[in-house]
């Protein structure tokens, strides 16, 4: 009787292990099958690139609606492994990886559930590709701080720069800056516009008036028609989404078993490259050579450095000590900052865009914040701001004054300005 | 986008007028050589960026005209709306009943003071109007009373009320030989305030579009109307709308924008000079022909040899061999005679405008060494003719151009500050010594900036 309970329980449980991995794979963008995840459990070579893509699209910043051609093995799996170190990964054998992306399933597998398992990773997905019909503004700046996006390509430059030049590219950039505020007061004198426009016209009477999407969904059908179809497919999405959040419970076992099968993590104090087998002599005498090089450069560094901590008379000790202290500083000015900030606001604001709605002066208080409570945030934290900007051009003030006074012979010219 | 125009002056109030009329008259030239939708499309942008819509569909000029006496306002409003083609705003004026008597100190330090406000407004209402405001022409004498003080203060509240819209000077050169015994105390003060708060100095020297109007026009006597013409021709030429990008039959939305991102981004680096090539009379035009290839090289050598117009330009002037980064200053005697650019910008108008090739605008030799002709030229293109010429073409320069008038001007008021000359007529109205040592140190640091190009 027990056996043929727990053989009927197992089967329903075989059965609900693929349905469970289908509709978190639904979920995700660039989900793998669920024969990907089962041969990633066995560390199959061939479930690996398939999984590299799934965690560089979950770990890459949004891009527009994934427009661009996604980078070569290479940089995906280097990114991949730069993303997690800086999340905080702790498995060190994922590191290891081989760059060709050929290899290591099972681990990028314990990575993913990992992701999964920190923080709200499906629900921040499906935020960022939801199909927005309003006309939206972001209210806080903070989603696009935390990302910092692709790093800028440092080009070296071959010999002394004229700083001519780099006014010069300054002064473009500020020109450019001009531009973006006009197109913005553009834009928002435009969506005025329409929002007058439209008022009346909306079926929901607490939105009262057209957004550009939904005016432009009247006005051109086959536009109309793709909306249509990207809100389907978003649909397809949540049920998924729904679906694993009820079948979750059958993963995570199944996750526990996965973890089973690695091998124990060899404790490795330092990441050493493999060492190809072929002239493994000359790469010892290499490392040799490297080692003694490096006790040459130590006993040549150490005296120096004591030599000027004595003459700067004992910063050892003292340094940190001072380096402490001015982090608290900082750290204690951020939070002051951040209280005044609070306190100037409202409830606690909330993050990302919200859709912007026109209603009458006298409108009794619907659901949302007003525009004026957020322009008054807005001003208060742009009060502190200046606060602090003008503290830091008086510092400014005195060091260059201080300069200045040091070298009688110069004489200093200031910009034309005001 | 739209471009807001200030007339000031006598001066200003003419010229604009020439302006608005040359735009207008050139955006409803039937011989626009291009198909009648575009034509359309070429009306429309420049109706946007220059007219405002009125319910009787008479088009009226985004601007605002202020001067300290009626006479030429008056003169300018009836002359607009004689035409019955476009006219100005009924309310867009702001005039008083007395001059301000050639004194700047007077135009900057009084009227500017107490008429600060009803400008204002009336800029502001004119700005209103505007769906999205580019920016601000500012239409003014250098050497004037009124035109020069009463624009660098109204010039120093656009910058402080409207400081992320663009702001371009229309500043007119003196003559050499003017009138005026105290022009150069005004035009180094009115250069020193206009550097401070303005974007971009576009310069219009008289001296040089009179030579224009006797040698190539043939005009036998010149009125200030011929010149304002020449002049508005020139401006039209660069500002009438031109494809956005190669390619491309989209009109650019904001010329005023991209040429000051393109030319001026430098804060010490601000004049600019202007240069139109083929003018003609209109009798003289029906028989000529050109080729693009003549009029670039010839344009081109207009820019090395610092020549004002096509006729006269000496040929002999050739760009260096060697553009050395120049680390001291430069012997100021052979090398002044060759004009370097720091950057260009090259307008082509009219037939095949495409087959136009520009290599001779981006030898590296006509530049500066800290500016690679990638970055430092470039070039705006339809193939719409402008104005009844089949081909024209446009340069407005950020270079060398005016650093021997400048130089020259910036000496003859020293000499005359030196002596205490007339300096009683500005300290009477708050314009101190203080203020024009501050003008020639600005001024003196402008010209060595230029010369060590």
């Amino acid at each position: 009787m027990g056996r043929r309970r727990r053989r009927v329980d197992r089967g329903a449980a075989v059965g609900a292990l693929p349905k469970a991995i289908a509709a978190l794979s639904r979920t995700l963008p660039a989900g793998p099958s669920p024969e990907i995840f089962r041969r990633a459990k066995f560390d199959r070579p061939e479930a690996a690139p398939a999984l590299w893509q799934l965690l560089f699209r979950v770990l890459s910043p949004l891009s527009a609606d994934g427009a661009s051609a996604s980078p070569a093995q290479e940089a995906q799996v280097r990114a991949v492994k730069s993303e997690l170190r800086s999340q905080g990964y702790p498995r060190r054998a994922l590191a290891q990886l081989p760059e060709d992306g050929s290899q290591g399933s099972r681990e990028l597998l314990l990575a993913l559930a990992w992701l999964l398992a920190r923080g709200p990773l499906l629900e921040r997905l499906l935020a960022q590709t939801r199909v927005r019909l309003g006309d939206e503004i972001p209210l806080c700046e903070c989603e696009a701080l935390a990302r910092p996006g692709a790093p800028v390509p440092r080009v070296e430059a071959d010999g002394p720069v004229d700083i001519r030049h780099l006014q010069w590219l300054m002064g473009k950039l500020r020109f450019q800056w001009r531009k973006l505020i006009t197109s913005q007061q553009e834009q928002c004198a435009l969506l005025g516009k329409i929002h007058s426009y439209t008022r009346g016209c909306h079926s929901d009477r607490s939105l009262g008036h057209l957004s550009v999407a939904e005016t432009e969904l009247l006005r051109d059908a086959e536009g109309g028609q793709q909306l249509l179809r990207r809100l389907e497919s978003e649909n397809v999405c949540l049920e998924a989404a729904l679906r694993w959040r009820r079948q979750e419970l059958v993963f995570w076992r199944w996750m526990d078993t996965v973890l089973g099968t690695c091998p124990p993590e060899a404790s490795q104090p330092t990441f050493v490259p493999r060492i190809p087998e072929r002239g493994a002599g000359e790469w010892e005498l290499v490392a040799r050579e490297l080692q003694a090089l490096q006790e040459e450069l130590r006993g040549a560094a150490e005296p120096r450095r004591a030599a000027w901590e004595a003459r700067v008379g004992g910063w050892g000790p003292e340094w940190s000590a001072v380096q402490r202290a001015s982090r608290e500083a900082v750290g204690l000015e951020l939070a002051a900052l951040q209280r005044a900030w609070e306190r100037g606001g409202a409830a606690a604001q909330p993050h990302g865009p919200c859709r912007l709605v026109k209603s009458d002066a006298g409108a009794s208080g619907g659901p949302g914040l007003r525009a004026a409570q957020v322009i008054e945030v807005l001003r208060s934290r742009e009060a502190c701001l200046e606060a602090v900007l003008c503290q830091l051009q008086r510092q400014c003030r005195q060091e260059l004054a201080r300069l200045a006074g040091a070298l009688p012979g110069l004489i200093w010219i200031l910009p034309p300005g005001r | 986008m739209s471009i807001v125009t200030v007339q000031l002056g006598q001066c200003g109030n003419q010229i604009g007028f020439e302006v608005f009329d040359a735009l207008y008259s050139d955006s409803h030239c039937p011989q626009g050589l291009c198909s009648k939708r575009e034509n359309e499309v070429y009306q429309a942008s420049c109706k946007e960026r220059f007219f405002s819509e009125e319910e009787n569909g008479v088009p009226i000029a985004r601007a605002v005209l202020v001067d300290m006496e009626p006479k030429v306002i008056n003169q300018t409003l009836s002359k607009a709306a004689q035409s019955g083609r476009w006219k100005y705003g009924q309310h867009s004026c702001f005039c008083q009943k007395q001059g301000s008597g050639n004194n700047w100190a007077y135009g900057y330090s009084v009227h500017g003071p107490r008429h600060e406000e009803s400008i204002m407004n009336l800029i502001q209402k004119e700005v209103e109007k505007c769906d999205c405001l580019s920016g601000f022409f500012i239409i003014m004498s250098m050497a004037g009373g009124t035109g020069s003080g009463l624009g660098a203060f109204v010039t120093q509240n656009l910058q402080d009320h409207y400081s992320n819209s663009l702001k371009m000077n229309q500043i007119i050169w003196p003559y050499g030989t003017g009138e005026v015994i105290v022009q150069n105390y005004n035009s180094i003060l009115t250069l020193s305030h206009l550097y401070r708060s303005s974007d971009a100095l576009l310069v219009h020297e008289n001296d040089a579009v009179h030579k224009i109007c006797a040698k190539l026009m043939n005009i036998k006597q010149i009125s200030f109307s011929d010149i304002n013409q020449v002049l508005a021709h020139q401006l039209g030429s660069v500002f009438q709308p031109t494809y956005s990008m190669e390619g491309s039959y989209h009109y650019r939305r904001n010329p005023l924008g991209e040429l000051m991102e393109n030319l001026v981004p430098h804060p010490e680096f601000k004049m600019l000079g202007i240069r139109n090539i083929p003018q003609m009379s209109e009798n003289s035009l029906a028989y000529s022909t050109f080729t693009w290839a003549g009029l670039l090289k010839h344009l081109r050598q207009m820019l090395i040899s610092n020549s004002k117009m096509e006729e006269g330009i000496d040929w002999q002037v050739r760009p260096p061999l060697s553009r050395l980064p120049t680390l001291g200053k430069v012997s100021l005697n052979r090398e002044l005679h060759f004009n370097t650019s720091i950057a260009n910008l090259v307008i082509l108008r009219g037939k095949d405008v495409h087959s136009a090739d520009l290599g001779g605008f981006k030898d590296p030799a006509l530049y500066t060494s800290w500016l690679a002709p990638v970055n430092a030229f470039n070039v705006w293109k339809t193939q719409r003719a402008f104005s009844k010429y089949e081909k024209s073409a446009a340069l407005v320069s950020n270079s060398q151009f005016l650093l021997k008038p400048l130089d020259t001007i910036v000496g003859k008021a020293w000499n005359m500050f030196a002596s205490k000359a007339y300096i009683h007529q500005y300290t009477k109205f708050g314009i101190e010594e203080e203020d024009f040592l501050d003008s020639f140190t600005l001024l003196e640091q402008v010209v060595a900036s230029y010369c060590n190009l």
